[in-house]
């Protein structure tokens, strides 16, 4: 009786999903996933059955009613975990909010590169995979973290473990694994108009920055554009303060702001100050950008930034940058061009100078099998004068054209194939392919 | 012992009805505009469409200070799903699911919405839920709760969007 019962209350609770499927693959998926819940189900009845032979004889219909409640709740939460992107979740019977509600989420990728270099890329972000070795390289493993602390109160955090050459131990260190801290923030959310947080962040003045983060399988090419490549020094990529923001409709702009005063770079200007400031002037950040309503998946803003920098390897200087974007987030076409300049005034009164970066990536989802594929190119450009004494050993002057394709073999996970040209300033021109396979989990 | 030329029988009689349950439920719902409902206590009784994109999309997240949005989302297969999918957010299914994993991901939301599996549920959690939100068939939706206009048009209005 209960099973029949049981069966009843699946074939409701499935009438729905079939609704809108004929006999394609997905219905076939769901009836396949049903009779694998039916399966677990069964168990679990045979399982209660056979408790209840030997337990007292006068167990009431109610007892039993909620384990097997519990048993369909636990069944749809595992079907729900391999159905559904990690994102969003189950509807249990409760409605009041549970706090702390942490959540885990992760990124993944592995890489292969051959290039022809001959010598080390000096100034490229180990990510860009420029060796001048071919062969596999383990990307990073990242996990996501959020929780809701309260209705009004959120935290999120980033970890990751990056393969490196000298992360091990050693001496020389062998190749090891490089754990981190990405971003850890706290933020509490008056309203769609007012949200301030503390942390450690990825730098709110480049679209990039905040838009993928460590998540590679986010993105639709394999590396990052160099300009804001993880371990580069062009902009300062981490961020560790405090940040003001909000949205507001704005006319139908959506207006979205952040506002931002933190510790600015290191000595090593490619890190940011985690652990404190390393003079008493605060860096500080103002990004705006708005999204049309009339223009769905249009993004287009800019942003000012302000640090003094008292680097190892060349004089104290004031750093200004100003960077713009234009962004069509949709995917036929997708298309993201930025632009950003960094000004150095050294301090002691040499001369200013001015270095620029840009690029510019579009890419089409085709329209045929199956919309998995998408082939993308990206042209990328940075500039460093002579002049500039803090990037001109760190920062590469080159420009680079990426050709590639990128294949979702699953919802959750894609291949990429790239091939890329470096014409650079100073060095000799190398070319490279480049194929990477990434996830989320 | 199970028997288990009982189980494949009874598990081909399953997926037989399964699929035919849907093919009626689909047939039956086949047409009708799909509702926008709230419980009577949210501030709101007209969104424009591009208001109601913002909120599905997760850019709007509180009706007032006080009051935090929380979205349900039917799941994958419903026709429901499939409308708000299209109309909406202009997405595919694996284009929405990347869009909350990365809405998260940014830190732009604590979590992605709620997934219910049919309309009674949808109702049940947005009588319960202060700021729930759902979107279901509007000859479904449950007495006492709001169904709330968009461009100031009813379900079953002509120009009505979500259907």
């Amino acid at each position: 009786m209960r099973r029949i019962a049981l069966y009843s209350v699946l074939l409701a609770m499935a009438a729905p999903w079939a609704g809108a499927q004929t006999t394609d693959r997905a219905t076939k998926e769901l009836i396949e996933k049903l009779l694998a819940r039916i399966d677990g189900l069964e168990k679990r009845v045979a399982e209660l059955e056979n408790g209840k032979a030997t337990a007292p004889a006068a167990a009431p219909e109610a007892v039993t009613a909620a384990p097997l409640a519990k048993a369909v709740s636990a069944t749809q939460a595992m079907h729900q975990s391999h159905d559904q992107a990690p994102a969003p979740q189950t509807a249990g019977p409760e409605a009041t909010p549970v706090y702390p509600s942490l959540k885990i989420a992760g990124f993944s990728d592995l890489d292969f590169s051959a290039t022809n270099l001959h010598s080390a890329a000096t100034g490229f972000g180990a990510q860009t995979l420029l060796e001048t070795h071919s062969g596999f390289e383990e990307g990073q493993f990242t996990l996501h973290l959020s929780s809701a602390l309260s209705p009004k109160v959120t935290m999120f955090g980033e970890i990751t473990l990056t393969a490196r050459s000298d992360a091990g131990t050693g001496s020389p260190a062998a190749a090891g694994f490089n754990a981190e801290v990405e971003r850890i923030m706290i933020r509490y959310d008056a309203n769609d108009y007012f949200k301030v947080s503390f942390g450690r962040y990825h730098t709110p003045i480049n679209y990039w920055n905040t838009a993928f983060h460590h998540g590679q399988w986010l993105q639709t090419t394999i590396s990052r554009p160099e300009m804001t490549q993880f371990g580069g020094s062009f902009i300062p990529v981490h961020f560790v303060g405090s940040l003001i923001e909000g949205a507001a409709p704005a006319g139908g702009l959506n207006l979205n702001y952040a506002v931002g005063m933190g510790n600015g770079r290191g000595q090593v200007i490619s890190r940011g100050g985690d652990f404190s400031d390393i003079n008493n002037n605060r860096a500080w950040l103002v990004d705006s950008f708005i999204k049309p309503d009339a223009l769905y998946g249009l993004q287009l803003g800019g942003s000012l930034y302000h640090d003094s920098l008292n680097p190892l390897t060349a004089p104290a200087a004031r750093e200004w940058i100003e960077s713009a974007h234009l962004v069509w987030q949709k995917e036929t076409p997708e298309f993201i061009a930025e632009f950003a300049n960094v000004g150095h005034q050294p301090i002691s009164g040499a001369t200013a100078s001015n270095s620029q970066a840009w690029y510019v990536q579009t890419a089409y989802r085709l329209p045929w099998l199956q919309k998995l594929w998408k082939p993308y190119y990206r042209f990328e450009y940075i500039h460093v004068p002579k002049s500039d004494a803090i990037f001109r050993t760190v920062v590469p002057t080159f420009h680079a054209s990426t050709f590639g394709v990128r294949y979702d073999i699953t919802t959750f996970a894609a291949f990429k194939f790239e091939y890329r040209s470096y014409v650079r300033r100073d060095a000799p021109n190398f070319h490279g392919f480049f194929g990477q396979t990434s996830f989320t989990f | 012992m199970r028997n288990r030329g009982g189980s494949f029988s009874r598990r081909a009689m399953l997926a037989g009805a399964i699929a035919l349950a849907g093919m009626a439920a689909s047939g039956g719902a086949q047409g009708a505009d799909i509702a926008i409902v709230v419980r009577p206590d949210v501030p709101v009784d007209n969104l424009t469409f591009a208001e109601v994109r913002r909120l599905f999309l997760g850019d709007r997240q509180f009706w007032t200070s006080n009051v935090r949005v929380t979205l349900l989302v039917r799941a994958p297969g419903a026709r429901e799903r499939d409308v708000v999918l299209k109309t909406i957010y202009q997405m595919s299914e694996a284009q929405f699911r990347q869009y909350w994993i990365a809405k998260v991901f940014r830190a732009e939301a604590a979590a992605g919405p709620r997934i219910v599996y049919s309309n009674e549920m949808a109702g049940e959690l947005v009588s319960g839920m202060q700021g729930a939100v759902a979107f279901m068939l509007a000859d479904q939706v449950p007495k006492g709760l709001k169904v709330v206009k968009i461009n100031g048009l009813l379900p079953g209005a002509k120009d009505y969007p979500l259907h």
